[in-house]
Order: C-alpha cells, then sequence, then structure tokens
C-alpha cells in the first residue's frame, strides 16, 4: 500500500491496478521517452511533479538507478552565479560529445505557491541544442533545496538513456545536505567576499562539496576567499580535499577547468569504490525521503482529525501530560496509515 | 466620475512629494529663497542656462528619425529638416547596433522582419555614407547614433570618418552621440552586451578622443530619460544622473589624461524625460540645473560658468503614450513639451503619439514638430525666461526635489556607486517598484489615465494603424554586406582588426584604432565579435 | 485556487530589451500561484523547444517589432505543443493584432491591466 503526497495536499492511496486504462497510457508514455521522445519526458515530469497514483504509476516502471549514468549536483546561494555557470558547463560537456540534462530547481513561493523560474535566461547558448534536456522545477514546497520530484525525475532522466544530469539547486549552509543524498560529484559555488559564510558553514560546506568553485572571480575579495576556504581545508587528509577552482562564469573562464575537475573526481571515487557507497548511501536517503512523505500527509491528516483536538483540548485541562498524549496519536497515526480506505 | 471625489485625494506629485492647498513664502526654504535673487544666466542657474532664454535661441526640435534602408533614413532625415527640424538624430537598426552584430548572425536572421524597423541598418562606413547623404553637417547638429555604449564608439567613429571623406575639419564639426549607460544596462537591456567596466572605459575613451580632435562634439549625454521611462521618479532620475556623471569625472580624474574641467564639460549636455506632472517635472529642470552647479563645485572645485551651466535635450515620456485612443497622445505631448519649455530646455523630442503602437509614422513625426512649433510661434512661451520663477509653489518644489535627489545620490553611493547599483540589479529594484506601485494605483482608481483606466468608451473615428515596416532592409542590407566583404581591401581590414583588438586588450584609448578600423572598412559584427571575445558579456542582473 | 503546479512560459521574441512589462506580469502571474518559466530573448526554434521540454500549460509572448516574428514563433509552438493557447502582449499595432487574433491568440496591448491579463491565464490554462 503506497500513499503519496497530491499536488494539493491531499493523500491518495496508490495500489496497484486501480486505474489499469491509465497505467496503460503512462506506460506508453514511458516507452515513447525510452526512445527519445522530448515530449514525453516533459509530460512525464510533470506526472512526477503532481504525484499521487500517476506518478506512482510512473516510479514503478523506473529501476532504481542506472548504473551507467552521472549525477552532478551545483549548489550555492541564490546569485552565485550558478546558472551562469551551468550554461558554461554544458559547453564543455556537450563538447566531450555528451548528451547533458539538467534539473534546474527554485524555491516556489509560500504565499502564493507559485514561483519564478528564470535559470533558463542564463542558458541561451542551449536552448534550442539537441544534445540539451533542461527542465525548470519549483521546490513546490519541498525544504532542503529539491523539489519534490527531483529525485523520480531524476531516474527517470536515466531510464531515458541521459548519461550526465545536473541538479542546480539553491542552497546555503544546512540545505545542501539533500543534494549530497542525491547527486554523485557535488559543486558548491561560491563568490569572493564570503569569507564569513564560508566561517559559519565550515562544517557543512566541508561535509557536503567535492568541488568548490570561487565564481565572479573578476570581482574583489578572491584572494581573501581562496584564503579561507584552503584554511577550512587544511585538516582533510590530501586525497579528501575537495578541488578549488576559480571560474568567471560571464566571459566562460574557468569552465574547462571545472569540466575537468568533475571528471577527475568521478574517476577517483570510481576507482577507490567510494561511489557504490556514494549511492547505497543515496537509495537509503531516497527511500527514507520516500517513506518521510508519506508519514508527513498522514501526520498532517492525523492533525486535522477530532483525535488531535481531543488531545490538545486535555493538555490544556491539565489532564493528560504531552508523553501520554503523544503516545495516543502515535497510535493513531500507525492505525491511519494501515487503514486500507481513508477516506 | 465622482465630483467630490477630489475633497477626500491624498494629493501628492507624480514622485510622491505631498501637495500642500497653496504655498506662500514661508514655505519656500530659506536657502532656495536667497538663489531667487540670482537671476537666469547666472549661477546657480536654476532660472536658466542663459539670461536671454528662448529670445536669445529657441530651443531645438530634435526628434528621434530612422527606419528601413540607410537612403531611407536620410530621406525622412531631409523631410524632417524641410519641416523645421533644427537638427536630426541618426537612427541606427537596434537589433544589429545595439548588439554589434551583421544581419547574418542568427539571432537577427531569426528576427529578419524586425530589421530596419527602429533605424536604419548601417553595417559598415559605406551604410552610413548613403544615409549622410547632402545632410547639412557644419549648420546643423547632428546626433551621430550609438545610443547603447557597446555601438557608441563604432557610430561616431563612422560618422566622423564619412565627414572626414567630405572635407570637413573635424574640429568644426557639431553633434553628439549618446552612449548612455541608462538605456544600455538599466531601461532597455540587450541580449548582449559589453561589461559596465568595459562600457565606462569607452566612454572615457571617447571623451579623451573628442577633446583632442572634436573640440565642439558632446561626447556622451547621460539620459536619465531612460531610467525615467523605466520607473524612476522625477528625484531618482536627478540622482542617478549625477551619480552616473560621478562615475565618469572619476574615471577621468583617475587617468589625469585631460582636465578635469574639460570632462566635467563634457558631461555638461544631458537628457532628461518630461511627463505628465506638468510642475514637478519643469522644476525638475530648474532642480537639475542648480545640482549641477552644486556637484562641481563641492566635490571637484570647478566654478567656470561655462562648465558648471548644464544643457538639457528633452525627451517627452513615451511610455505615458496610450495604446488606447492614441489621439489623446497628442494633448499629452502637448503639455509635456510645454513643462520641458517652462522648465527651460535647451532641445526637446516629443514622443509620436503612436509610440504605443509602433514606430512611429510618418504623421506622428510631423505632429511631433509641429507641436513643438505652435508653442514656440502661437503661445508667446519664448518671450520671457523662466516664467515660473518666484512661485512659491515652483520654487519650494525646485528646493525639495534637489533634497530628495541628492538623498538617492547618497544612496546610490552607499552601494558603492552608479556601476555598483546597475550590476547589483539595486536600480533596477527601484525601477520596478515604481511600475508597480503604478500599476498598483492604477487598479485602485488612484491613478487615472483617460482612455486607460476611465472613459474607456472610445467614439473616435480615427484609427491609427502605425508604421508598417520597410520590406526590403533585410535583403539589401545583406546584398551589402556581401559586397563589402568582396570588395574592400581584404589585408587592410584584418589588419585593421587585429589592431583594434590588441588595443582592446591592452587597454590604450580604442577611437583611434575604431577610426582606422571604419575606414578600413570593418563591419560591426567584426568589431562586435572582438568585444565578445575581450570583454565578454555583461552579468545582466535582469531575469527576463 | 487551480492555479497551483500551472506552468507558464514567458519568452520574449524581439532582440528589444524592454523588460519592465514582462517583469510585472511574470511577478503577477507567480503571484496567482502561477510557476512562470522565463527564457528572456528567445528565438521561435527557441520558444518552441522550452514549450516542450518545460510541459508548460499557456505560452506568453512579448513581441516588439515585427508581427511576422511573432507569427513565426506561434507557428512552431502550434506545431510542437497544438494544444497549448497562447497569448501575447507588447506593442501590437491594430493590423498586427487584428492578425495575431485570427491566429486564435489572445493579445494585451500596453494599457492592459494584470487582473485582466491574469484572469485570461487562469481561464486559458482551465485554472478557472
Ligand atoms: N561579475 C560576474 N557576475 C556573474 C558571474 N557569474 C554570474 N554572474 C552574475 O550573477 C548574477 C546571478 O547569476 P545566476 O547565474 O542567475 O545565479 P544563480 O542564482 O546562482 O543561478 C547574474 O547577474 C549573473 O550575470 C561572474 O563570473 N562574474
Ligand atoms: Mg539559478
Amino acid at each position: 500500500m503506497l500513499l503519496r503526497c497530491g499536488l494539493r495536499g491531499q493523500p491518495e492511496i496508490l495500489g496497484a491496478g486501480m486505474n489499469p486504462e491509465l497505467e496503460q497510457q503512462l506506460q506508453g508514455e514511458l516507452e515513447r521517452a525510452r526512445k527519445g521522445d522530448r515530449g514525453a519526458l516533459a509530460r512525464l515530469i510533470s506526472v512526477l511533479e503532481r504525484g499521487g497514483y500517476g506518478a506512482a504509476c510512473v516510479e514503478r516502471g523506473l529501476s532504481a538507478r542506472a548504473a551507467d549514468s552521472y549525477t552532478v549536483g551545483i549548489t550555492g546561494a541564490p546569485g552565485a552565479g550558478k546558472s551562469t555557470l551551468v550554461n558554461a558547463l554544458l559547453g564543455e560537456m556537450v563538447a566531450d560529445a555528451q548528451r547533458v540534462a539538467l534539473l534546474a530547481v527554485d524555491p516556489s513561493s509560500p504565499l502564493s505557491r507559485g514561483a519564478l523560474l528564470g535559470d533558463r535566461v542564463r542558458m541561451h547558448s542551449h536552448a534550442a541544442s539537441p544534445a540539451v534536456f533542461i527542465r525548470s522545477m519549483a521546490s513546490r514546497g519541498q525544504l532542503g533545496g529539491l523539489a519534490v520530484a527531483t529525485r523520480s525525475a531524476r531516474r527517470l532522466l536515466e531510464a531515458c538513456g541521459w548519461p550526465l544530469i545536473m541538479i542546480e539547486t539553491v542552497g546555503v549552509g544546512q540545505v545542501e545536505l539533500d543534494v549530497a543524498s542525491t547527486t554523485d560529484t557535488v559543486v558548491v559555488v561560491l563568490n569572493p567576499g564570503w569569507g564569513d559564510e564560508v566561517q559559519a558553514n565550515k562544517a557543512g560546506l566541508m561535509e557536503v562539496a567535492d568541488i568548490f568553485v570561487i565564481n565572479k572571480a573578476d570581482k574583489a575579495g578572491l584572494e581573501a576567499t581562496r584564503r579561507d576556504l584552503e584554511g577550512a581545508l587544511a585538516s582533510l587528509p590530501q586525497q579528501r580535499r575537495p578541488a578549488i577552482v576559480e571560474t568567471v562564469a560571464t566571459e566562460g573562464r574557468g569552465a574547462v577547468d571545472l569540466w575537468a575537475a568533475i571528471c577527475a573526481h568521478r574517476q577517483a571515487i570510481e576507482e577507490s569504490g567510494e561511489l557504490r557507497e556514494r549511492r547505497l548511501g543515496q537509495l537509503r536517503a531516497e527511500l527514507r525521503g520516500f517513506v518521510e512523505a508519506h508519514l508527513e500527509v498522514a501526520l498532517d491528516e492525523l492533525f486535522a482529525t477530532d483525535c488531535a483536538d481531543l488531545q490538545l483540548a486535555a493538555i490544556g485541562r491539565g489532564a493528560v501530560d504531552m508523553p501520554a498524549a503523544g503516545d495516543v496519536l502515535l497510535a493513531e497515526l500507525w492505525s491511519l496509515v494501515n487503514s486500507p480506505k481513508r477516506r | 466620475m465622482d465630483a467630490n471625489k477630489n475633497k477626500d485625494r491624498l494629493w501628492k506629485s507624480a514622485s510622491g512629494l505631498p501637495l500642500q492647498k497653496f504655498y506662500s513664502e514661508s514655505d519656500v526654504p530659506q536657502e532656495q529663497r536667497k538663489r531667487m535673487a540670482a537671476d537666469p544666466g547666472v549661477a546657480p542657474f536654476h532660472r536658466g542656462a542663459h539670461p536671454g532664454g528662448y529670445r536669445t535661441k529657441a530651443w531645438r526640435i530634435f526628434q528621434l528619425s530612422g527606419f528601413g534602408k540607410p537612403e531611407d533614413e536620410n530621406e525622412r532625415i531631409r523631410f524632417l529638416l524641410e519641416q523645421g527640424e533644427t537638427g536630426f538624430i541618426m537612427e541606427h537598426d537596434r537589433n544589429t547596433g545595439d548588439h554589434c552584430y551583421n544581419v547574418d548572425h542568427p539571432d537577427v536572421v531569426a528576427r529578419r522582419e524586425d530589421v530596419g524597423l527602429t533605424g536604419a541598418v548601417m553595417q559598415s562606413v559605406r551604410d552610413i555614407d548613403i544615409c549622410m547623404k547632402d545632410l547639412p553637417l557644419e549648420t546643423s547638429f547632428g546626433h551621430a547614433g550609438g545610443a547603447v555604449v557597446q555601438h557608441a564608439p563604432f557610430a561616431l567613429a563612422g560618422y566622423w570618418t564619412v565627414a572626414k571623406h567630405r572635407g570637413i575639419d573635424l574640429a568644426r564639426l557639431p553633434g553628439t552621440g549618446q552612449s548612455d549607460f541608462f538605456l544600455t544596462y538599466l531601461g532597455c537591456v540587450t541580449k548582449q552586451q559589453v561589461p559596465t567596466a568595459a562600457g565606462l572605459r569607452f566612454n572615457a575613451d571617447i571623451m579623451e578622443f573628442c577633446d583632442k580632435h572634436l573640440p565642439r562634439w558632446v561626447p556622451v549625454s547621460i539620459a536619465g530619460y531612460n531610467g525615467a521611462d523605466t520607473g524612476l521618479n522625477a528625484y531618482q532620475e536627478l540622482g542617478a544622473l549625477f551619480a552616473n556623471a560621478v562615475e565618469y569625472l572619476e574615471e577621468i580624474k583617475r587617468r589625469k589624461t585631460m582636465p578635469l574641467e574639460n570632462a566635467a564639460r563634457a558631461c555638461s549636455g544631458v537628457n532628461f524625460r518630461a511627463s505628465m506632472d506638468l510642475f514637478e517635472e519643469a522644476s525638475k529642470m530648474r532642480a537639475a540645473r542648480l545640482m549641477w552647479v552644486q556637484l562641481l563645485e563641492r566635490r571637484y572645485g570647478i566654478t567656470n560658468p561655462k562648465v558648471a551651466n548644464l544643457r538639457i535635450h528633452c525627451v517627452t515620456a513615451g511610455s505615458r503614450m496610450t495604446y488606447q485612443q492614441p489621439l489623446n497622445n497628442i494633448v499629452r505631448g502637448t503639455v509635456m513639451a510645454l513643462a520641458a519649455a517652462l522648465g527651460g530646455v535647451q532641445s526637446l523630442g516629443v514622443s509620436g503619439y503612436d509610440e504605443a503602437l509602433s514606430i512611429p509614422s510618418e504623421h506622428a513625426h510631423q505632429m511631433s514638430v509641429r507641436i513643438q512649433q505652435i508653442l514656440q510661434e502661437e503661445t508667446n512661451i519664448q518671450a520671457v525666461t523662466d516664467p515660473l520663477g518666484g512661485s512659491w509653489y515652483v520654487e519650494s518644489l525646485t528646493a525639495e526635489l534637489v533634497e530628495r535627489a541628492w538623498g538617492f545620490f547618497e544612496e546610490i553611493q552607499d552601494q558603492g556607486g552608479f556601476l555598483a547599483t546597475l550590476d547589483s540589479g539595486w536600480l533596477h529594484e527601484r525601477a520596478a517598484e515604481n511600475q508597480s506601485e503604478d500599476f498598483r494605483q492604477q487598479e485602485s482608481g488612484e491613478q487615472v489615465i483617460i482612455g486607460v483606466t476611465d472613459h474607456k468608451d472610445d467614439i473616435s473615428p480615427f484609427e491609427v494603424d502605425g508604421f508598417m515596416g520597410v520590406d526590403d532592409a533585410y535583403d539589401v542590407a545583406l546584398e551589402r554586406l556581401q559586397e563589402v566583404r568582396r570588395t574592400r581591401y581584404e589585408a587592410g581590414a584584418g589588419k585593421a582588426l587585429s589592431e583594434l583588438e590588441a588595443v582592446c586588450r591592452n587597454g590604450n584609448n580604442i577611437m583611434p584604432a575604431m577610426m582606422d578600423a571604419l575606414q578600413s572598412e570593418v563591419t560591426l559584427g567584426e568589431i562586435g565579435d572582438v568585444y565578445r571575445s575581450v570583454f565578454g558579456d555583461w552579468a545582466t542582473p535582469i531575469q527576463t | 485556487m487551480k492555479t497551483a503546479g500551472k506552468r507558464i512560459l514567458m519568452a520574449k521574441t524581439g532582440l528589444d530589451g524592454h523588460w519592465r512589462g514582462p517583469t510585472v506580469v511574470a511577478k503577477a502571474l507567480r503571484d496567482a500561484g502561477f510557476e512562470v518559466i522565463m527564457i528572456g530573448m528567445a528565438r521561435p526554434e527557441e520558444v518552441m523547444q522550452a514549450s516542450i521540454d518545460e510541459d508548460v500549460d499557456l505560452v506568453g509572448l512579448n513581441i516588439g517589432g515585427h508581427v511576422d516574428v511573432a507569427v513565426r514563433a506561434i507557428g512552431m509552438v502550434r506545431e510542437a505543443r497544438p494544444e497549448v493557447p497562447i497569448f501575447v502582449g507588447g506593442v501590437v499595432p491594430p493590423h498586427a493584432k487584428r492578425k495575431l487574433e485570427s491566429l486564435g491568440v489572445e493579445v494585451y496591448p500596453p494599457g492592459s491591466q494584470l487582473p485582466d491579463i491574469v484572469a485570461a491565464a487562469v481561464r486559458l490554462t482551465g485554472a478557472a
């Protein structure tokens, strides 16, 4: 029994065989997408984004992880120049005879749930290229820098034979952790003059970054930022120390070096066997995320029931204490998750 | 409409200054009252640039004009000169010009029907020569085009090269270019552009070159217009314009290549917008002259009245021209022109009444000229200088605009200066804020636009169809480009181009190399390619 | 509102960089709950490719110059995504407006009020 957050928050029950017609239609789409139909691929990503039964149908048709495809994450604060850098990097990748898909995630507005997705504006060089697939995704309320469907969209792209996938996400500090648990090589983009940020987020940054980019190297403060960064990394053993690459994305400067650093990192973790471990970790995080998402929906639902209100009132009167009320609700949650027909 | 609605209205100027029911002597700040004693034509010049005002020299009727092939534009300019225009603006096609693309660039090919809509296509000195055929270069004030920063060196060098071929001594050639940061980096952000630092260098290079060779030429013209029409209000337009001037002056000061006083004079021909708030806009022109005096004296110790006397070209607000009931725009153009004239500007362009519908038609052009002629000849407005001087309302508005404008100027300095506010998008945000507020006020009914928000019932029998474009502009431009490539002296062109590239890289003044490039028939797109490889692309903060 | 999850592509067909209008419209659409994908100045084939890859529910074109450039972009989007509605804003002379409307495209000339534009987006995306 699967349960998934629908777009407007209604939980839905996602049993196999509930709507054979739709299932068949989606399988057909998947077939077309696998054969290279970009329209079908694009529509399927929308299905994944909408969640619910349709998404579950598509996900069932995807294997867990294609071994021969590779994912690079690009993260950093808004305005760091990630999209501009991706544009330059795409050039290097395509020149290397690669086909590349990009998922560009930007936050949804918490108020209106709408979003302005402007990453493509920076990517004109590849706007109509058959070798590049770009998809803008709104986070749709998901915290952690990824959109609700980023991980499943990645798996879909892999299934459709895109050998190289980039994920651009907005991140500062903690938030980068999500991209780390989803991608094989994580590139963290900083700017000159960010010594303080480097200090403040030292632990988090070092945990996630495989490569640091100091973009906007044309701006003042480059040297200081580089020094701060090197200082922060000095404690790491030589072979685990992330590369630092300087770029001026608007001029395409440094893109070659960044691409080389990505390739080198890939090679290193493939040879050392770390890639296999990472992917196990990713799988674990993905599965956990899946379960968490469903629990969250059930929780929301639980707190909309009388049961929660009753416990709240009881606590208010002093009739029960917090742990006791919590136990009652946890038991209720359990039966809610297990109930076959909840609506 | 509600006859009582005026009673509870909160009366403000267009820039949001609160307005009183009426003004008395005590409302004029002390300092401003002292200034009122000065006559027009003497510092601090808020009362006018010249004691004789328009008696000495009528304002110049200066209209944008251009479309199609160079010969079409030449014909239009000559038509306008015959109609009574006293200067001319040579407009280059913006698709090719602003981007320094030749017509065979894929981004132009994809939009080939747009080519020639906004100006004539001029890709080499041959095209510029056709466009300038028989124009009175020495006796009328020419605008060589090149409004966008990366295009200006090409447009100017082209104009000057043709003038030289005609045997004109550059030292005697009057005119201007524009090379405006407001247009380039704020108002009309192109798809590709040199970064602001390179743009600053180009403008300083042009100023130096003119200082040496073209003393009568106005090398750059800062156009607050383009900031205002993007959303900056009156005092923001003023503050930002002088913040821009400071960037130029500081650059020249750093270079020490020409006297700072000459640089200040080079910056003293500016361009403002006149919009619909009649008294605020007239006051703005007065405030501008006053601020220039203050800036030069306080910051640079320059008091030479020849330099501190700001000359203003004014254009009426294109963005206030409505799509609905377009003939109403003739009235709007008249009111805005009146504001400019009351403010004592030296030169004026009136936006076409069909501006919101299309590129101005010939009739709209003619009306823009007629509006000005009617004001000049039938209203007696030219008889008396600074007719609003001494009005308690206008004097206090002037003083308040000056104060707020310096406040905005300081905000820009706090952001790291004018260029920094363009690079970061800070200035764009200020403009966008006002824009959104305007939309909100139009929805709420606080701001009324006749024919748009109110009185939408159009019984006007006139249908304005707008300018339809020129069919063969693209094809002819492509043929001419191929012909230049076929028939020019290739070795010479190649040499001039590599020299230009070397200069772009080594930091010397680019204008001599640009003159050689034009002389050697290097084309616009080749120059653009050099820029792109040397300077890269401006990191635009805009996302659309 | 049912605008959540509806996706709108916004492009400029010309090379002229007036950004105020499209920006204000994009923000209004976002505030109404739409996901607005901006691609800036784009050639017809770029508009078409984005309309496919981004699986949008509506295409908004800001046009500045000659109507034929817009017509070409509209033709390419129509061929790739025949079911997707298109609306147009910008400087659109009456003759161009008539031509665009005859192609089944809604036109919002200067002076159009934001609530009307948002309402059109709601209607055209079926979010009403
Ligand atoms: N000076 C400079 N500006 C850059 C550079 N890279 C990007 N930018 C600018 O930084 C701003 C934000 O870029 P964008 O790629 O959208 O950043 P993102 O939010 O991280 O994706 C834009 O104005 C870019 O043009 C660079 O290397 N140097
Ligand atoms: Mg981005």
